[in-house]
């Protein structure tokens, strides 16, 4: 479709401007060493223009709303509509970050009961809702960790991280100074435990986990763990990404974390938006608030405010955090209540052994175990046939489904050529029968046609980007 | 439960097709010592009307702010919002959406990226452009890392009239790198230029200078990008008042090297403080150096043009500890307002839109001036300015109050000996007949 720019008409007007009757030209104000006298090159196009442009660009995209979209370890869930329309209450959105206090106690108590909240179910001692996404949270925990160390005169410079974690933990570590030791997975799917105790030693800070893994499979020597960690002196800290999983059945603290960071726009339901908002929230044990960054919430008798721990990291972003997005996470949690908490977790874990269950025969699972809210399956049984998971992840959207997570997890020999579904709580047992179907359909296919799958998706609107043109040529802007 | 469509029964029935007999044996992996004994305690559930009540209630715990219109800046301004924005972020095909993956999926959002990426583009005269980091704090932050990356080495200079929270992000973001990091003077209400001759020498990597400055004062980019690369040192210019750029010459040609940028303005809620939108801009020399995600444009396999994330080796997903940022998920639904809002003004919308900020905060300013009440040296400045006032904090807040107008920043609480300065910024949400009755009251 044509870029904004391609429908631009020289004089044609989308704003109104309320009217200008000061006296004096913008020449008169601004030096000419600054001064660009012609307007810079913008498009040039009506209301109507943008509305049409939008609602069409809609129509490309695929949410959570259209249909089932399993990403492992991104829980897709329903985004509550209400949710929304509360977050966009007038004295919500219309309130300056530098207003005095007294005019926001209604924000400031929100923020506290959310933080309550947060400390009730991972059972830590303080949380910041400052850090913007997950990533944020972790470089906020690393140089938690970071900081720790030095405070006691002996910092430490590893930081150990399994082979099975996202992305992320590896770079969030190196940016806190951390130089990144991998650790092995088993033929479970856990902490290979002999390689941790290896590699754990006094010049390590701890190790970064995700509970359950991202192959969705639980830590079950989780409090071994701990204690290797512990026992150097070490740190222990939670990827919150995929808790989900364990609402109201364990908490971080009980499983001996020290420090957590939770996805608000995954667990707690507030939407992905294209690639955020969101908010990584890190919560801390005791011994670790007084490294936290400010400003924190704080009560005192009735009256809200800020405060500063007195060993802060500093500041990682102006203002307070993400606020929208902590009044939605917020109403999520009051509909739910402790029960519905629960039940969530419950719902993710049966429908996700479900699908295991009904496509692990055709799409090989490296593990022979239960999973927890995700499941792991391969596609490298087809690769014989000259189909790669890409070309099943591809064939997918033939279908009407998001395809799944692939190529991660990835660590030989057990992960290879993956499939990570997570289906979470919101999806019914049609959804999810139609799922199963349409991937035995396309095993099918990839034996017997598998052109079918090398050359899918056959009915989006494009298909197959040449995403090395793409690097090798960048063309990152539109010239005329 | 209505966000849970299975019911008991159809668990039930999917618990025998898995093969087991209860809940608690798929679950058999959890040392039973860890287990939770005891419900959370937590409030709810509620239902949804009780919700909305709920929160109506805490919404009235705040002030009417709705009501008030804002003299304060600081990189959070208050502009008029087209209504027509809220309902295009309001289709679920945005909001919903996953970061973009999977392009045949997501071209809606990737075409909107890189038609955010061309209107920074045009703003700043860069090529290379990163459309959503979280905000401009740490967008500036991560583009300080890029410069100690890019010149291997240690030494930043940070502009005095940098927003204190931006500095203070910058000191966090890079202590690991224990960098010397010097704060440059100012001097009547902009950069000291002596100052900066001074603190610059070959081991600065980069000098930070925001633009229009805290104290919205319009800094001579061009003088200050020849002395600094005179050194070989990166220039990066910081704008939180991006609307700005609609009327001032492009950073680029005057010689800077990086922008960081805050987009707030265009068409993003105050949110008291978040979510915004954080960008950076650069020549394509350092694309490579950038973090984030970026997205270019290409072919399909049928020959049509479409868009897809690339240069990925930058990043987390790809390169785990060696990427240039742990970068994730950003900002990117705020672009979608951003491309709208920019859109809808375009060329001469956003020019005439930024002239009436310009002209409104200088009438302001001269009619303070007029009253004899306010007194302040002559600078350049967009649409923020300080004054130094006789006046008492109590009456100028009581006054403005009496017309629904939230006071300025009092300047004493970030900048030591500016103890009558005031910060005052200055909208298209105020009419001249408002600006007149500001001056009417602070004017008795």
């Amino acid at each position: 479709m044509k870029l904004i720019y391609e429908k631009s008409v020289e004089g044609r007007v989308g704003y109104s401007l309320p009217k200008d009757d000061f006296e004096g030209s913008i020449s008169d104000f601004i030096p000419e060493y600054a001064l660009d006298t012609q307007p810079k090159e913008l498009p040039e196009v009506s209301e109507v223009d943008v509305v049409r442009h939008f609602t069409k660009l809609s129509k490309l995209n695929y949410g959570v709303d259209d249909g089932f979209y399993p990403l492992g370890s991104c829980t897709m869930k329903y985004n509550p509509k209400v949710n929304e329309i509360i977050a966009s209450f007038d004295n919500f959105v219309n309130a300056h970050p530098l207003s005095s206090l007294e005019f926001v106690q209604g924000n400031l108590e929100l923020m506290y009961e959310l933080e309550e909240s947060l400390k009730e179910i991972t059972g830590m001692d303080r949380f910041t809702l400052l850090p913007s996404a997950g990533a944020h949270g972790e470089l906020v925990g690393t140089l938690i960790m970071r900081k720790y160390f030095e405070d006691m005169g002996k910092p430490r410079h590893k930081m150990l991280i399994p082979d099975s974690a996202h992305g992320t933990n590896p770079a969030s570590s190196a940016m806190a100074g951390f130089q990144v030791v991998e650790v092995k997975s088993n033929e479970v799917g856990n902490v290979d435990l002999n390689d941790l105790v290896q590699k754990m030693d006094e010049d390590t800070a701890g190790l970064m986990l995700t509970n359950p893994n991202t192959a969705g499979l639980f830590e079950r020597e989780i409090q071994k763990i701990a204690e290797v960690i512990h026992s150097s002196g070490g740190l222990l800290y939670y990827d919150g990404a995929n808790l989900n999983a364990l609402l109201g059945i364990v908490r971080p603290s009980e499983a001996g974390f020290d420090i957590v960071h939770l996805n608000l726009h995954k667990t707690f339901s507030t939407p992905h938006g294209s690639g955020g908002p969101g908010v990584g929230a890190v919560g801390v044990k005791k011994h670790l608030v007084d490294f936290l960054p400010y400003p924190l919430v704080c009560k005192c008798k009735d009256y809200f405010g800020f405060e500063e721990p007195i060993k802060t990291i500093g500041k990682v972003r102006a203002f307070f955090g993400n606020f929208t997005v902590l009044v939605k996470a917020y109403a999520w949690i009051l509909t739910m209540g402790a029960d519905g908490l629960k039940e969530v977790s419950k719902a993710a874990i049966i429908n996700a052994n479900y699908i295991l269950k009904k496509l692990k025969g055709d799409f090989r699972s490296p593990y022979d175990r239960f999973c927890m809210h995700e499941c792991v399956l391969t596609g490298r049984d087809y690769k014989e046939f000259g189909v790669k998971t890409l070309d099943i992840a591809k064939r997918l959207m033939d279908y009407g489904f998001h395809p799944p997570t692939i190529y991660f997890p990835h660590f030989e020999p057990y992960a290879e050529e993956t499939i990570m579904v997570e289906p979470t709580e919101s999806e019914s047992k049609e959804t999810l029968d139609a799922f199963i179907e349409a991937m035995i359909k396309i095993s099918e296919e990839a034996k017997t046609s598998s052109e079918l799958l090398k050359e899918a998706p056959h009915n989006t609107y494009i298909s197959r980007p040449d995403e090395v043109k793409a690097t090798k040529e960048p063309i990152l802007t539109y010239k005329e | 439960m209505r966000y849970i469509p299975n019911t008991d029964k159809q668990f039930e029935e999917m618990l025998k097709e898995i093969g087991v007999s209860s809940f608690e044996e798929l679950i058999q992996d959890i040392p039973s010592d860890l287990r939770l004994k005891e419900n959370l305690n937590i409030k709810g559930p509620l239902s949804e009307l009780e919700l909305f009540e709920y929160f109506k209630q805490i919404e009235a715990k705040n002030k009417d702010v709705s009501k008030f219109k804002p003299l304060l800046g600081c990189g959070s301004y208050k502009h008029y919002v087209p209504q027509v924005i809220k309902t295009i972020l309001a289709r679920e095909e945005f909001y919903t959406a996953y970061t973009p993956y999977q392009p045949e999926l997501s071209q809606g959002t990737l075409q909107t990226m890189f038609e955010v990426q061309t209107h920074f583009s045009r703003l700043t005269g860069f090529d290379a452009v990163v459309p959503s980091i979280y905000d401009a704090a740490s967008a500036t932050a991560e583009a300080t890392l890029m410069a100690l990356r890019l010149t291997h080495k240690n030494k930043i200079l940070i502009s005095s009239l940098l927003h204190p929270e931006y500095i203070d992000t910058i000191k966090t973001y890079t202590e690991p790198h224990k960098p010397e990091i010097k704060i440059i003077p100012h001097k009547d209400y902009l950069l000291s230029i002596d100052a900066l001759s001074e603190l610059l020498d070959d081991e600065t990597a980069v000098v930070i200078v925001q633009n229009p400055n805290f104290f919205g004062g319009i800094e001579d980019l061009r003088s200050i990008a020849d002395l600094t690369h005179k050194h070989n040192v990166l220039l990066l210019d910081v704008v939180t008042e991006s609307l700005s750029l609609a009327v001032l010459k492009q950073p680029k040609t005057l010689g800077v090297d990086i922008l960081s940028g805050e987009a707030q303005s265009f068409g993003i809620d105050l949110n008291f403080g978040g979510p915004y939108n954080g960008f950076l801009a650069t020549n394509m020399a350092f694309v490579r150096q950038l973090p984030g995600r970026i997205v270019g444009e290409t072919v399909d396999r049928n020959g049509k043009r479409c868009f897809v994330m690339t240069l990925r080796a930058r990043e987390q997903d790809i390169k785990r500890e060696k990427a240039t940022s742990n970068l994730c998920t950003s900002h990117n639904l705020n672009l979608y307002a951003i491309n709208a809002f920019i859109s809808l003004y375009g060329k001469n919308g956003l020019f005439k839109l930024a002239e009436y900020n310009v002209k409104a905060s200088h009438n302001l300013r001269d009619g303070l001036i007029k009253t004899g009440k306010f007194q302040g040296e002559n600078y350049p400045f967009f649409n923020e300015f300080v004054l130094d006032t006789t006046l008492d904090e109590e009456t100028i807040k009581e006054r403005l109050l009496s017309i629904n107008v939230l006071p300025p920043l009092k300047l004493s609480n970030y900048f030591e000996g500016m103890i009558n300065s005031y910060l005052f910024a200055v909208t298209e949400v105020f009419s001249k007949s408002d600006l007149n009755k500001i001056i009417d009251v602070l004017g008795r």
